[in-house]
């Protein structure tokens, strides 16, 4: 009898691979779109009349949801319910579990597919778009608000809160606009660290909270710890490249020396005799300048509350106050 | 005053900072450049906002004046030689420097380099030149650059400045020749339009040197943009306004800044103004350009020569859509993009989304809302499936009663009026950063 089925309820690891191998099993269990549920790990009541199943993310299934999804669906819907993977957000894995469980049926015509999350009659497609909007516009903030501060051997280090978790989403553009630097961008809320080694392909290093301040601590180049963990760069392939350049930092290691690196950055700066600036130094100078730009007859804190909210602030250089004009 | 040299760079900075505040800026340039992999910095057509002073406006480029030396006597600027001020001036080195320290620590988008006139116009356009030079070769800075050109300086120096820059302007700064002539006695308005105008017609031959050979040097890919100081001299908003459209017709401009008028000098010729800057009127003409530029309107639709300057009171969309009643109401499920765009409530990114939607069947009400429409404006001007939301009267006074309760309120309330988004259609909201470069702040 119908009524007697126990619903089964596949729980994911909260990040785009594990929600994706959820959905794979799910489908693959047959047991019928109403009878399956997904959701992420993390505290949420238990249904009684419900067996739960916890998901092995397999990278090779996700990859394969993946495929289907650009394939059937296109590249701009993946792109946002890749995003809305990435939500904090806990009812987003079933969302798309929904929303790819007509996307992805032979029975839905393509052209349907294809245009699927656009449509404003759908609540499930309507969380998604949401979603993947909301988690585009913090990611963009970042492109913005993310402030490095240069740490022993010229590497670049930043400290963000994000609601979201958008790593995977900056990863490209910090890398396009930064390619010779080391950086490193860590996100207090998800423990995860982006990892930047000059001219290699940037990676996620998974729960790096827990090793960030040792290996703060103890840099005497840029060896890349930690890399090859866990991956979630945005493009699956591509994230499975990371092991490989990860490989890559630890045997350009000698050859990344910082020294060289200055090289590439700044031959100017030896060229013109010039004394280096210290970061103090340049932190200072920021700080006054953000002071010295406002103009004071149009002063209107509410406005810069409003677009720069306090809780971005915490981690940036200008953040605490700008100092006072000249 | 030759103090430069004792000056460190800070207090340089601090000066050089100071004096280029007025300026109007913003990185929404539409140039997409991927950074090559060899230096630093790429470009993002939409422009990022890296941080906000607390005027509210958005800091996104290291914007400063190369030098705040000045032979001409402007009578609204800071900087005239008549007035007695502390001078500096940068090196090329230093403004490289700050440059690359700034972005590498992702403080900033790029840099915005103006200056006053040192010695004489080629002097200074030399200066840039070298500056722009040195960054864009020597230092392999890959990121946007926003530049002046000098007005009277020579067009050899314009057009190689132009291969180094993204952006360049030239401001215009009073709205006509007249008044121009009367506070800037050193500047003709045939002299500011004529680098305008080399750049304009430069550009359109790099555009087909582009078509070409891919690999050609791209002159000024980001466009040009102006300013224009508001409420210094005596123009209707529908004179300015007008300026504007037809600099975005004639000299094919990306943008048009308003810069609200701030009495920095005692100068008989200039207005008091002891209400302060008129930040309203900029507000309400930089409503007014964005419906030029993306809602297709013209000046002479929101203003003419009997109205010419725009309601305080209410914003120049809900403005012209209570004159324009016989239009009204469209039906949401079937009218065009652009007469969807004329709706109050509905903006762009509501108009584009309607239509998507559209293909999947009828909307409702509550599919408007979810589409990014504020139902509480646009009330008084849709039809869901030949329906109004509830029984209204489509009557001049009455929607504009009930508008002024949901539209802006003046600034002398509680709320100020740049508290509220440029218009409430809800297609910002969405977005901030893109917002306000748009915004022009
Ligand atoms: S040219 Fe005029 S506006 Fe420019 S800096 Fe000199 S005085 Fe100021």
């Amino acid at each position: 009898m119908q009524g007697e089925t126990k619903m089964v309820i596949y729980v994911c690891e909260d990040c785009v691979d594990g929600i994706f191998t959820g959905v794979y099993n799910a489908w693959a269990s047959r047991l019928g779109h109403a009878n399956v549920a997904l959701r992420v790990e993390g505290p949420t009541d238990l249904e009684l009349f419900a067996e739960y199943r916890s998901v092995e993310t397999d990278a090779q299934k996700a990859q394969k949801v993946a495929d289907t999804i650009r394939r059937r669906m296109g590249e701009t819907s993946y792109e946002m319910i890749y995003r809305a993977a990435l939500a904090n957000a806990p009812e987003k894995a079933d969302c798309i579990y929904r929303v790819l469980a007509v996307g992805l049926s032979r029975h839905t015509d393509s052209r349907i597919a294809r245009h699927l999350i656009e449509g404003l009659q759908d609540t499930n497609a309507c969380r998604i778009f949401e979603l993947s909007r909301k988690v585009q516009n913090e990611a963009h903030r970042y492109e913005g608000f993310v402030r490095f501060r240069e740490i022993e051997g010229g590497v670049l280090f930043s400290e963000i809160e994000a609601e979201n978790q958008i790593l995977p989403l900056i990863g490209e553009h910090f890398s396009d606009r930064f390619p010779n630097e080391h950086f490193l961008i860590f996100d207090h809320c998800s423990g995860d660290c982006l990892v930047h080694a000059a001219r290699q392909q940037w990676f996620i290093w998974r729960g790096a909270g827990k090793e960030l301040p040792e290996y703060l601590e103890d840099r005497s180049g840029f060896s890349g710890r930690g890399a090859g963990r866990e991956s979630c760069g945005k493009d699956p392939e591509k994230a499975r490249r990371v092991e490989e350049s990860a490989d890559g930092i630890r045997k350009n290691e000698e050859q990344l020396s910082s020294e060289r690196i200055e090289k590439i950055k700044y031959p100017a700066y030896s060229a013109a005799g010039l004394p280096p600036v210290s970061e103090e130094e340049i932190q200072r100078l920021w700080r006054g300048f953000c002071g010295s730009i406002s103009i004071r007859e149009r002063e209107n804190l509410n406005l810069q509350r409003q677009f720069w909210p306090l809780k971005f602030r915490k981690w940036m250089t200008e953040g605490s106050g700008q100092e006072s004009r000249l | 005053m030759e103090i430069t040299q004792e000056m460190d760079l800070y207090q340089k900075l601090m000066i050089l900072s100071d004096a280029a505040k007025y300026d109007v800026a913003c990185t929404s340039s539409g140039v997409d450049r991927a950074g090559s992999g060899r230096g630093m910095g790429n470009c993002i057509a939409p422009g990022i906002c890296h941080s906000f002073s607390t005027d509210g406006r958005c800091i996104s480029l290291l914007k400063i004046l190369f030098t705040n030396e000045c032979v001409f006597d402007c009578r609204y600027c800071l900087n005239r030689s008549s007035n007695d001020i502390l001078r500096a001036s940068f090196t090329p080195d230093e403004v490289c420097r700050l440059t690359i320290e700034f972005y590498r620590r992702n403080y900033i988008e790029g840099l915005f380099l103006s200056s006053g006139i040192l010695k004489n116009p080629n002097y200074t356009m030399e200066l840039l030149y070298q500056t722009l030079y040195q960054l864009r070769s020597q230092y392999h800075f890959e990121g946007y650059i926003h530049v002046k050109a000098i007005p009277g300086a020579s067009q050899e120096l314009i057009e190689k400045t132009g291969f180094l820059a993204d952006r360049m302007s030239v401001n215009l700064e009073l709205p006509t020749a007249e008044s121009l002539r009367r506070l800037a006695p050193h500047k003709t308005r045939k002299k500011i339009l004529a680098p305008m105008r080399q750049v304009q017609i430069r550009r359109k031959e790099n555009k087909e040197e582009l078509v070409l050979y891919r690999n050609a040097p791209r002159f000024v890919p980001g466009g040009q943009s102006t300013q224009m100081i508001v409420g210094a001299t005596p123009e209707s908003d529908f004179q300015i306004l007008s300026v504007a459209e037809s600099l975005y017709r004639k000299f094919d401009l990306k943008r048009v800044f308003f810069s609200a008028f701030v009495q920095v000098n005692q100068d008989a010729l200039l207005p008091a103004l002891p209400g302060g800057p008129p930040l309203l009127r900029e507000h309400r003409l930089y409503q007014a350009d964005w419906l030029l530029r993306f809602y297709g309107f013209t000046a002479g639709e929101l203003l003419s020569e009997s109205r010419p300057n725009f309601n305080a009171a209410l914003d120049p969309k809900c403005d012209w859509a209570l004159s324009h009643l016989e239009r009204f109401p469209v039906e949401v499920n079937q009218a065009d993009y652009y007469t969807l765009l004329r709706v109050p409530g509905i903006g762009p990114k509501s108009a584009r989304r309607i239509v998507q939607a559209r293909r999947h069947g009828t909307l409702d009400f509550p599919a408007l809302k979810k589409a990014g429409v504020v139902l509480k404006r646009a009330v008084y001007f849709i039809t869901c499936n030949g329906r109004q939301m509830y029984p209204l009267r489509i009557e001049e006074d009455f929607i504009l009663r009930n508008l002024l309760q949901v539209c802006e309120r003046r600034p002398a309330e509680t709320v100020t009026y740049r508290q509220l988004s440029l218009f409430d259609d809800g297609q910002m909201l969405g977005e901030v950063p893109e917002k306000l470069k748009l915004a022009g702040m």
